[in-house]
This record gives C-alpha cells, sequence and structure tokens, in this order.
C-alpha cells in the first residue's frame, strides 16, 4: 500500500498557497538528505522545527507529526531514526492528493 | 457632537489592521489566511526591524510576533514596541515554548502566549479577546463621547489613547495646564472601566497641609495626634474597589512622596499611629500642571515615583490647541447654564463667538466656561454681543493662571486697551506704552495682534 494516494481536504482560502508549499517541502526533502550526508543535525532540527510549525496550520497534520519526531530526534543528538524519519516524508509527500473544500 | 468616526464602531473588525512578524513566509501567509476572512486588515513583517519601520506607518491596533527570529527576538520587538507605545498589544507565537520565555513574555505585558502549530479556533479567539471585538469597548466609548465634547484631532487621539487605558487598570498620569479637564478625563476612564460601580475620589494634594494629607489619604487611629478623637479610615480606604484620583501630584511633599510609593509598591495602607498594614485596591489616577521631569531633575520629586505613576502618560492639550472645540463647548455650556437656572435660551453673536474662539485661554475650559456663565448672567438680551465678551474676558478670574500665564495675558489685554484707546494707531500706542514703535510692533506680532483690526473701531465697545 505504500504507493495508494492518502486524501487531504484543505480550506479553499489556502488554495492559491499549497503549490508553493508542497514545493517548498519537496526542497525540505532535499535538504534533509543533504543534511544527514554531512551530519549536520542543527539543520534537520530547524527544518523539523518549521515542518512541525506550519504542517497542521495547513492541513496536513502528518506533516506536523513528522517535523516534530526529526526535530527532537535532531535535539537529542540521535541519528538513528533519521534516515527512516526522511523517507516516510519523502513518500507522504508523494502520495497526497488534495481536494479543496 | 463628538467626532467618534465610523472606526470606532466597527463591529465587524474589518478597521482592525494587524501586524503579523515572522520569519517564516509560510507562517506569515497562513495567519494572514486566517485573519482576512475573519474580517481584519493585515500587514506583515519578515524581521523585528521591518516590524518596527511598518509600525510607524501602518499604525496597527495588534501585532502578532514570533518568538525566535534572527537577531531581534519577539521580547525585543516587545520591548521596543512598548517604549513607544505602551498599549499596543502584541501577542507571542513560539514554535519552541519554554516556560520561562511564557513568564518573562507576560511579565514584559505581552497580552498571549501561543504555541506552534498554530491553531485557527485558538488564535481568533485570542485576537478577538485582545482586541474586544464585543461589546466593552463599545460601552467605553460611550461614556467618553457624553463626557467629553470634541471635534480636534489632537483630543480625538488623547481619548484613543485613554479608552485603551479606561479598560485596563494601569497607572495613569495626566499632565496639563490649570483648567484643561484634567479630571473630567479622570472620571471618564473611572467611569468607563471595571471599577465604575465603586467610588472616585479626588483629592487635591497641593490644597491640603502636608500634616493633614498624610492622614486624609491613609487615615489615622484615635489618638494618633492631638485632635485625632475618631478614627479616620483615609481615601485611599474610601476609595476600596474604585480610583483615586490624586490631583496636583507634583505639590505632595517628598516625604509623603516615599510614604505614597510604598503603597503603590505593596498596595497596603498603614494609618497615621497604627502598627497595622491594611490592603487596599484601589486604581490610582494622577494630574499635576507641573513639570513633574523637571521636578524630578530638580530632587523635589521622587524618580522611582515619577515612573511608577506615570505608567501611561496622558498630555492635555490646552484650550489655544484645540480651538475648533470652542464652538462646541460654548453650545454645551450655555446649554448646561440654561438647564441649570432656567430662563430664555441665549446665543453668542457671530462676532462675539469669534472672538471666544481667538481669545488666548490662559485658564483653558475652565475659564471658556466662566466666561460663558458670566455672559449669559449678566447678557439680557437673546443674543450675547460682543462687547459683553469683551467685558468677560477682561474680568478674569486670577487665580487661574500662573505668574508666566497672567504676565501674558495682562500684556495682551495691555496691547489691546492701548490699540483700542488710539484706534489702532500703533505710534500713539507704543508713546502710551513707553516703547519705540519697532518694540511695540514685536510684542504686537508675538501676541499675534493685528493693529489694523482697531482701526475705525468704536473705543467705547
Amino acid at each position: 500500500m505504500a504507493d495508494s494516494k492518502i486524501l487531504i481536504r484543505i480550506d479553499p482560502d489556502l488554495e492559491e498557497l499549497i503549490p508553493g508549499f508542497l514545493g517548498n517541502r519537496a526542497n525540505d526533502v532535499t535538504k534533509l538528505r543533504e543534511a544527514l550526508t554531512r551530519n549536520d543535525l542543527l539543520t534537520i532540527r530547524n527544518i523539523g522545527h518549521s515542518l512541525k510549525g506550519v504542517g497542521g496550520g495547513y492541513g496536513f497534520i502528518r506533516l506536523s507529526e513528522l517535523g516534530a519526531e526529526l526535530e527532537q530526534a535532531a535535539k537529542e543528538n540521535n541519528p538513528i531514526p533519521l534516515a527512516a524519519l526522511i523517507q516516510q516524508l519523502s513518500e507522504y509527500l508523494s502520495r497526497i492528493v488534495v481536494e479543496y473544500g | 457632537m463628538n467626532a467618534q468616526n465610523d472606526a470606532a464602531t466597527g463591529s465587524t473588525g474589518s478597521q482592525y489592521r494587524i501586524l503579523v512578524v515572522d520569519d517564516d513566509a509560510e507562517i506569515r501567509d497562513l495567519l494572514s489566511v486566517w485573519l482576512r476572512r475573519a474580517g481584519l486588515g493585515v500587514d506583515t513583517a519578515e524581521s523585528g526591524p521591518d516590524a518596527l519601520t511598518q509600525i510607524a506607518h501602518t499604525k496597527p491596533d495588534l501585532i502578532i510576533t514570533d518568538l525566535i527570529m534572527g537577531a531581534m527576538s519577539g521580547i525585543d520587538l516587545l520591548t521596543e514596541v512598548h517604549q513607544d507605545n505602551p498599549l499596543l498589544p502584541v501577542i507571542l507565537l513560539s514554535g519552541r515554548a519554554q516556560i520561562p520565555d511564557a513568564v518573562r513574555a507576560t511579565h514584559l505585558g505581552s497580552s498571549a502566549f501561543l504555541t506552534k502549530p498554530a491553531d485557527e479556533k485558538e488564535l481568533l479567539s485570542v485576537v478577538q479577546k485582545v482586541l474586544r471585538l464585543g461589546g466593552e469597548r463599545d460601552k467605553v466609548r460611550r461614556v467618553f463621547a457624553n463626557m467629553l465634547t470634541y471635534q480636534s484631532p489632537c483630543m480625538a487621539q488623547l481619548l484613543q489613547r485613554a479608552e485603551l487605558v479606561a479598560e485596563t487598570d494601569v497607572t495613569v498620569l495626566i499632565a496639563g495646564a490649570t483648567g484643561t479637564g484634567k479630571e473630567m478625563i479622570a472620571k471618564a476612564i473611572h467611569l468607563a472601566g471595571s471599577r465604575r460601580e465603586y467610588p472616585f475620589v479626588a483629592v487635591n494634594c497641593g490644597a491640603i497641609p502636608e500634616q493633614l494629607l498624610e492622614s486624609e489619604l491613609f487615615g489615622h487611629e484615635k489618638g494618633a495626634f492631638t485632635g485625632a478623637h475618631v478614627r479616620h479610615e483615609g481615601l485611599f480606604k474610601a476609595a476600596d474597589g474604585g480610583t483615586l484620583f490624586l490631583d496636583e501630584i507634583g505639590d505632595m511633599p517628598l516625604a509623603l512622596q516615599a510614604k505614597l510609593l510604598r503603597v503603590l509598591q505593596d498596595f497596603t495602607v498603614r494609618p497615621v499611629g497604627s502598627v497595622k498594614n491594611y490592603p487596599v485596591n484601589v486604581r490610582i489616577i494622577s494630574a499635576t500642571h507641573r513639570d513633574l521631569e523637571h521636578l524630578v531633575r530638580e530632587q523635589q520629586f521622587r524618580e522611582d515615583l515619577f515612573y511608577r505613576l506615570r505608567v501611561v502618560p496622558l498630555d492635555m492639550p490646552t484650550l489655544a490647541e484645540r480651538r475648533e472645540d470652542i464652538p462646541l463647548l460654548v453650545t454645551q455650556f450655555l446649554e448646561q447654564f440654561f438647564r441649570r437656572n432656567g430662563g430664555a435660551q441665549k446665543h453668542f453673536s457671530p462676532d462675539a463667538l469669534e472672538v471666544l474662539v481667538t481669545a488666548p485661554w490662559p485658564g483653558n475650559i475652565r475659564q471658556l466656561n466662566n466666561v460663558v456663565d458670566m455672559c449669559a448672567t449678566l447678557c439680557k438680551t437673546a443674543t450675547i454681543p460682543l462687547s459683553q465678551v469683551r467685558s468677560a474676558l477682561q474680568d478674569r478670574p486670577a487665580e487661574l493662571q500662573t505668574l508666566k500665564e497672567a504676565r501674558q495675558a495682562f500684556e495682551r489685554n495691555y496691547l489691546i486697551t492701548a490699540l483700542r484707546l488710539t484706534h489702532g494707531n500703533v505710534a500713539n500706542a507704543a508713546r502710551i506704552a513707553g516703547r519705540n514703535r519697532t518694540e511695540f510692533y514685536k510684542l504686537l506680532s508675538v501676541h499675534d495682534i493685528e493693529a489694523a483690526a482697531f482701526r475705525g473701531e468704536n473705543a467705547d465697545q
């Protein structure tokens, strides 16, 4: 079921913002992967932090959850779960289908 | 009668402007969408310095700021904003909610502390509460509209501030010349606020001898001093739950200032001759016609007390600074006079009103009220003529003025009299005054008097 779609219902007032928002998340995944190869936990923590802050507000609660987990692990200097979390984030983003209303 | 513009009534809130400050564009965009669909105006800034520049231009009613962003944090911004505008509400929004931050922010006067991820309902409910979009604000406006008459922008600006103050319990210092209506504003603040059901007690600190003032304010025990036959509660106690208005605070002796400071610090009073402190719940509004900052520099007024009293300063304009209000005030005073005293309503002739509008008014509104009352009393016709106003203006009660004001007023009247006697002939008027023409012209210019206005005028008027 890893490639099945996830339907997310989004506030129509946010419609204009969503393509840019999702584009930024794709960039986040790239930056997170690069940071992980450098073992740059501070960048991971910051990206996780801002994901946590914006995800739920835009209607993607799962993004806030993943962001919080990334932030927490990086903060505790624990790189072990990071690769799996970044993978989950990437898969989640690729499965999202947005519906406005 | 008041120039209450419709910004006052906006129940939909569309006139309110909110400044959203966050270094994250996505948070700014999201908050903007939420706030705009709630009918609020939104501006955004991406840093503290950017916010400060915008505040000066857009004059927001509320700031929502991120806590951690760049060199200037949300707390820094809050502190900076409140230096110029202590009443501007600031909501802090933080992703890394640390209890000490929240405590510190509250201590520094933030209106609310919210955590990210932001929640639309929570945010809007806090915003509505902070802006008090409900009825409380309207009630405050009604009290002010009923009590104060104005159309001048300077009064509108002052009262906007006073209305905000009325909804809080902050300590207010009203500065202004004699007769500008300091007590009226204090009373309006009291009646518009939550203490309205409790007493408003006014005391003139300059009118009571030093020895008596302490026991007047704090009370005394029976037998505390010779003549203290009965226990006296004191004005702090009398105002409990309400407002104590300390007029002419600049005249309070230094020894008593120290005692007042202690009361303001722990809100307990110790009556003269008592060993016990009693708690009091009183809002303090003080007023003075003196330059307290100058008195502080001269060490005649305690600096610590000054800052504690002047949490929010309100500067009353003189009547000369709000001349556009004079016709409204004259109408109001005439109506009040005839309501009080009966008789047929009178009105001022156009030239008489013109003189009222342009007179120097060193005694401010109180003097205007006296002049209107005097004219209404003495005039036997329905229209009060120019001559009546002139004679009332010269019959100015001296106790209303400082020496400097009295000197200026005397000089002005002297110049006018000299010009009237000489029908506007400057050379002759200067001779009477014992000055040369150049000096005399200078004096006329200082007082904004046109000699030409007196040419052809009947000297008997």
